[in-house]
């Protein structure tokens, strides 16, 4: 049959699909990732035992009855109870052990209370706070407890919890690192919750999912798992920072509207780092926008628009 | 197919004429159908209000319990209902075929829209005037959209009778005018009902003293 | 009352100024180039051809069903076009922007659009592709069939028909002329908040994308009042409910969800206008505002919206798939229920496009298994398709071949949906290409269904019957450059490559992009087919059967070919579910009526097109903020609407013995040729 031929079309392709080296999702690292992965694992198999049959049948009737081929032909065979039971009975117990599935999943998961990371071997720790906040475009993570921030780098120990918490100044986005840890709005006036637990030192890139404007492709940051002792080094050498991160640096400098091209990490001690998160949120809710003018919009990576403005260099 | 019934000598197979639809009940159940789509358009309004009308949206400003007064509503609510008795009035007459009497109904449903719509945007303006106008906060805003949306329906309501008064003057009553006159008494009892609920669930619910 | 805007704004045009037109782009010049040359050809021919009174009498003011749905079609097909090359924008873009060393042409500095540009051009793509595509093209479908399988003459309403279809068109222009005169939106299809109100998007783009959505959505709910009265009232006698054809049930299924769904995005659009327009507070982040309130009503729509789109499609695949297997459909009842149920869940699952903003896990589980009900009707309905066609006598017949692969794009799309519809799942790839890629499956069922319904009823409409070869080089092009695109799509997506960046910092997602743009080469081939199947068809113009297809099952394919404008010259009664396949079992599909009775039509009137227009005036006006211009042109539409309830006209009767002669000689009667030249005198005899 010549439609079998260009059907092969399909195979090149549906191989390339089954290496899975470059897909980051199919390499979860740490707990949450891989329960993810665990799940979706399953999820997409139980359906592919319905889905292939049925993908056969679709493929192999048309030919097996194909008016050349003088098949059985039973014009008025319209209606079997049989059948008709079978195909509500089949799709509906599948739903069942799905949703089943899906709703154990999400009150393992929850990335408000993460259940999960309890099992972790960081459980018994404190875990390590830091605080998120979204501008239009850059990501600054403030470390309340250690009174520190950096804008597009999070770094933190292997082996403890991170507790994230997160907020916008101006447009929704979505924290997400994949491999890591589950994908969360972080929303203006609004304060969500994420948590992740890795134990082995590693790099990430961690990104903005949700479009929020004309610097949104630049918004990634670089994830750093160190080593505990690494990172307390780290901590003190940023402490030591003559960067400092104030209420008024951040609403003047950070939290306007810019693009930080190529991500160009920056590094502040903050001494007030306590009271930074909850005076943000506080503000969007009284009505404090930060505005992004036309202009900008108009000038962002066009060519007179691009050179580095990350707010270290200024 | 199995189900089918064997054509005999006395098998129908054309119809003439019978494509003469019922014109009128095609037009009232397309009205009836526009009326739903309205109805969901301020159920809509109705569910952002449920949702702003709490301390937090009111942005510092008034909530409804500190300004609605439930006797006012009361008031109105009995204006509303005034104005479509007197439209069921305008459709009694119709029964008779009197062309007063209908238009006598309607303009007795225009007047008592009108005193309706000056207590209610009187109301609307006073508030603004004190600084709690629709810009004030979220819940300010609801609550202006929702009597306002209320508000524009009966002003097209009054504008529809006012056509219709002229087409009973110049056309009479033929099936036309007719299918009008019968689908604007719902629209005007749809407009009443959502006053109906505005009143119980702002005034009412909403704490109004 | 106006809130300050950016620039300067005066009396006379409001904030439009000179700088709105953008003639220093090299890109929009060309379109405009382009767009003007096609437009100077097509208006250019008429005027040579003296067609003006011909396209103004017969099309512009018609309000026959046929002519209706086809000028919905070509308007769906334009804009399909656009949004294509919309979609070529964006794949060139992704392929050459990777990485900080890639090139940049053209002003930008990565590839050749700067995120200016390129967002708006995928905030158009969205909004054109399922606002003016997909929706036109099975409106239009839903128009010219769904009368005809009932055996009606024509809509229940064939005015407010008009009025819809121009109010659509409308819309259309406004998304068009943004191009040319300002900007579009780029805040995504969606209209995302809080970015969407004035603090983050000052400029008229956002304006542009709601007003069009806002004046469409009002022509589709109109639209759908009318299919479901017409459904409901107009069907031929002996035609129950359990003989109603699937493909006018999906769409009776389809104008409920139209009704009931539009009203809320018409609410959301609303409250969005003031809060841009007056400065009210409903979707601010401050304020006392909440945007989620926008997030919830606009997908309280979207995502009927999306069943309200595929519904159609999955009647069509009914149809074709049991003509061209010769055999009745198979589980009739159960499809319907199916159609009817999927119809009904979609209202309850909407949250499942916003998991990560953190519900709970109370209501998430309850959206997630909300959701993955729709996967049983859905099921229902592929498996039997798949036994309609078991022990069927099946010809692989263009529209065949499309039906086949929707059903496996179906397959596709349903498994990837189910898939999100576990939010842990949707915690890793929402916000990715793989969600793209997902509704992109489902949106090409839309798409198939629609190319083979075009191909299976073409002949009913214009008499001949779409080349055959170039018909299937169409198709399998077309399905080499779909799979060429969206398999590397949903790669990309298992990455976690996010969707709407206009550059890509992860360089290793060069080879897919490159594939993707392979793909799109492909697509073009396709696009190439599709215009020499139509040009070979047209000028070939083999007359069609009145059974084009041989195996026609229901009324439809009773009546002559091409249909005359009134349809059926008597109204038929109805016997079975597929009557014509009743008819052909009795050996009565040849048999004429005996007598003929005068008809009764409505008058054509350029009313409806004429307050299209006005709408579009007042939009555009809305847009600019010109106030004056949006009054007066408000102002007309309610003074047209009034006079138009003066007008005695109530169309004119056709005398039996015009109708006698016109079915005995059918050439001058078809759709394309003109009504008024087998009319009485100027075509308004015997008003009554
Ligand atoms: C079995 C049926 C289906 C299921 C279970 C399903 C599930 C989902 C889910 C869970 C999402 C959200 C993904 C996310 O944003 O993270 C989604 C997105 C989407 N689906 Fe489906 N879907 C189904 C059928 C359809 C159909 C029939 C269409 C359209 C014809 C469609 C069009 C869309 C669109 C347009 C989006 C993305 C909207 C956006 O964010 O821009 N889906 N679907
Ligand atoms: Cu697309
Ligand atoms: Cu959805």
């Amino acid at each position: 049959m010549r439609y079998w031929r260009k059907l092969g079309l399909l195979a090149p392709l549906a191989l390339a699909g089954c290496s899975t080296d470059n897909m980051r999702l199919f390499h979860p690292v740490g707990l949450m990732g891989g329960l993810e992965y665990h799940y979706t694992m399953w999820i997409t198999g139980i359906m592919l035992l319905i889905i292939v049959p049925t993908v056969l049948m679709t493929i192999i009737f048309p030919l097996r009855y194909h008016h050349s081929r003088n098949a059985k032909y039973t014009p008025d065979w319209h209606f079997s109870a049989v059948i008709e039971i079978l195909a509500w009975a089949i799709p509906l117990g599948m739903v069942v052990v799905l949703a089943y599935m899906s709703v154990s999943a999400i009150y393992r998961i929850d990335p408000w209370t993460t259940p999960a990371l309890a099992d972790a071997p960081g459980a018994s720790l404190p875990p390590v706070k830091v605080e998120v906040i979204a501008t239009d475009w850059q990501w600054v993570f403030v470390y309340p407890d250690e009174n520190i921030a950096t804008i597009d780098d999070l770094v933190v120990p292997a082996g403890r919890r991170v507790q994230l918490t997160m907020t916008a100044t101006e447009a929704m986005n979505g924290f997400y690192i994949p491999q890591v840890a589950p994908m969360v709005d972080a929303m203006p006036a609004m304060i969500s919750k994420d948590a992740f637990e890795i134990d082995q030192p590693a790099e990430f890139t961690g990104f903005s999912t949700d479009f929020s404007g004309a610097g949104f492709s630049w918004m990634y940051f670089k994830t750093r798992i160190l080593a505990q002792a690494d990172y307390d080094a780290w901590v003190k050498s940023v402490q030591a920072s003559q960067n400092q991160l104030t209420y008024d640096v951040f609403t003047q400098k950070i939290a306007q509207p810019q693009v930080n091209y190529g991500a160009v990490p920056s590094y502040f001690s903050a001494p007030n780092a306590g009271s930074l998160f909850g005076k943000v949120v506080m503000d969007a809710m009284m009505g404090k926008t930060y505005p992004v003018p036309d202009s900008l919009t108009k000038s962002v990576s066009s060519t007179e628009g691009e050179a580095p403005a990350s707010p270290a260099a200024k | 197919m199995a189900s089918f019934t064997k054509a005999g000598a006395d098998t129908v197979l054309w119809n003439p004429g019978a494509d003469a639809h019922d014109t009128i009940s095609a037009r009232t159940y397309g009205f009836w159908l526009y009326l739903l789509g309205d109805a969901l358009i301020i159920a809509a309004v109705f569910a952002c209000y449920a949702v702003l009308n709490n301390p937090l949206n009111a942005n510092g400003g008034p909530l409804g319990k500190d300004f609605l007064s439930a006797s006012k509503g009361m008031l109105q609510t009995f204006i509303v209902l005034g104005s479509v008795l007197s439209y069921s009035l305008a459709t009694v007459a119709l029964k008779r075929g009197s062309k007063l009497g209908v238009s006598l109904g309607m303009i007795g449903a225009i007047l008592l829209a009108v005193v309706f719509l000056g207590i209610g945007l009187g109301d609307l303006a006073a508030l603004s005037a004190a600084g709690d106008g629709f810009a004030r906060s979220g819940y300010l805003s609801c609550f202006f959209t929702l009597i306002l949306t209320h508000a524009l329906h009966m002003g097209f309501g009054i504008l529809w009778m006012l056509v219709m008064l002229v087409q009973v003057g110049v056309f009479g009553f033929t099936e036309n005018v007719v299918a009008r006159l019968l689908n604007l008494r719902m629209f005007w009892q749809f407009q009443a009902s959502v006053w109906v609920v505005v009143y119980i669930y702002v005034y009412l619910f909403g704490g109004a003293h | 009352m106006q809130v300050a805007v950016d620039g300067p704004w005066s009396p006379l045009l409001g904030r439009l100024t000179l700088e709105a037109i953008p003639y220093t782009n090299p890109i929009l010049l060309f379109t405009f180039a382009i767009a003007a040359t096609a437009g100077i050809v097509v208006v250019g021919s008429v005027l040579y051809f003296r067609k003006v009174g011909y396209i103004w009498r017969e099309w512009l003011c018609s309000v026959d069903h046929k002519r209706i749905g086809v000028m919905y079609m070509i308007l769906g097909l334009v804009m399909l076009f656009r949004g294509f090359i919309d979609g070529v924008m964006m794949r060139t873009q992704q392929a050459i922007a990777i990485g900080p060393d890639s090139p940049g042409y053209l002003g930008a500095a990565h590839g050749y659009l700067p995120p200016y540009h390129f967002d708006q051009v995928y905030s158009a793509h969205g909004t054109l592709m399922l606002i003016f595509a997909a929706t036109p093209l099975l409106t239009g479908l839903g128009n010219i069939i769904v009368p005809l399988q009932i055996g009606a003459r024509d809509m229940a309403f064939p005015y407010l028909n008009a009025v819809s279809l121009w109010l659509t068109v409308a819309g259309a222009l406004l998304c068009m002329i943004s191009l040319f005169v300002g900007e579009f939106s780029n805040a995504t299809w969606v209209g995302l908040m809080p970015f969407a109100e004035l603090p983050s998007n000052p400029g008229v783009g956002v304006d542009y994308w709601m007003w069009a959505l806002q004046i469409s959505g009002l022509g589709t709910t109109f639209n759908a009042i009318n299919i479901i009265t017409t459904i409901v009232k107009m069907r031929a006698p002996g035609m129950g409910w359990f003989r109603v054809p699937v493909f006018t049930w999906v769409n009776m299924a389809t104008a409920i969800i139209g009704v009931t769904a539009f009203p809320v995005l018409t609410a959301a659009l609303a409250m969005l206008g003031l809060d841009r327009y007056v400065g009210t507070h409903f979707f601010s982040a401050g304020f006392g505002g909440n945007y989620m309130l926008y997030i919830n009503l606009f997908w309280t729509w979207g995502h009927p919206e999306v069943y309200f789109l595929v519904l159609p499609a999955f009647g069509l695949i009914s149809e074709i798939v049991s003509t061209f297997s010769a055999k009745s459909l198979f589980g009739y009842p159960t499809m319907i229920a199916a159609s009817m149920g999927i119809a009904g869940v979609g209202w309850v699952v909407w949250a499942h496009h916003f998991f990560t903003m953190g519900m709970g896990p109370n209501l998430i589980g309850f959206f997630s298994a909300a959701t993955m009900i729709v996967g049983i009707p859905t099921g229902v309905k592929a498996f039997n398709w798949v036994f309609t066609m078991f022990r069927g006598r099946i010809t692989l017949a263009t529209p065949m071949l499309w039906a086949i692969t929707c059903i496996l794009l179906l397959l596709v799309g349903g498994i990837t949906g189910m898939m999100l519809s576990a939010s842990v799942v949707d915690y890793t790839v929402h916000d990715s290409v793989f969600v793209v890629a997902h509704f992109h499956c489902m949106v090409l069922v839309i798409g198939g269904g629609v190319f083979a319904a075009v191909t299976y009823w073409w002949p009913k409409v214009f008499g001949f019957k779409l080349n055959e070869t170039l018909g299937q080089w169409f198709f399998w092009t077309f399905v080499a450059g779909s799979v060429l695109v969206f398999v590397p799509m949903f790669m990309a997506g298992l990455d976690g490559e996010t969707r709407r960046l206009d550059y890509l910092w992860d360089t290793s997602l060069r080879p897919l992009m490159l594939l993707e743009v392979v793909g799109i080469a492909v697509y073009f081939l396709s696009v190439f087919f599709f215009l020499a199947m139509i040009v070979v068809s047209l000028a070939k113009r083999e007359p069609a059967e009145q059974d084009a297809w041989g195996t026609g099952r229901s009324l439809e394919w009773l009546t002559q070919t091409p249909v005359p404008f009134y349809n059926f010259a008597v109204t038929p009664q109805v016997h079975a579910l597929d009557e014509l396949s009743w008819r052909k079992a009795n050996g009565l599909e040849k048999a004429q009526p005996s007598t003929y009775v005068p008809i009764h039509m409505p008058s054509s009137t350029g009313l409806p097109f004429i307050i299209g227009m006005l709408g579009f005036a007042c939009t555009f006006a809305l847009v600019w903020r010109i106030w004056w211009l949006a009054g007066a042109s408000l102002l007309a539409i309610i003074l047209l609407v009034i006079i138009r309830s003066f007008d005695k006209n109530e169309g004119y009767v056709l005398p039996a013995e015009t109708i006698a002669a016109a079915e005995r000689n059918l050439s001058t009667v078809s759709v394309i040729a003109e009504q008024s030249k087998v009319l009485p005198v100027g075509g308004h005899a015997e008003a009554h």
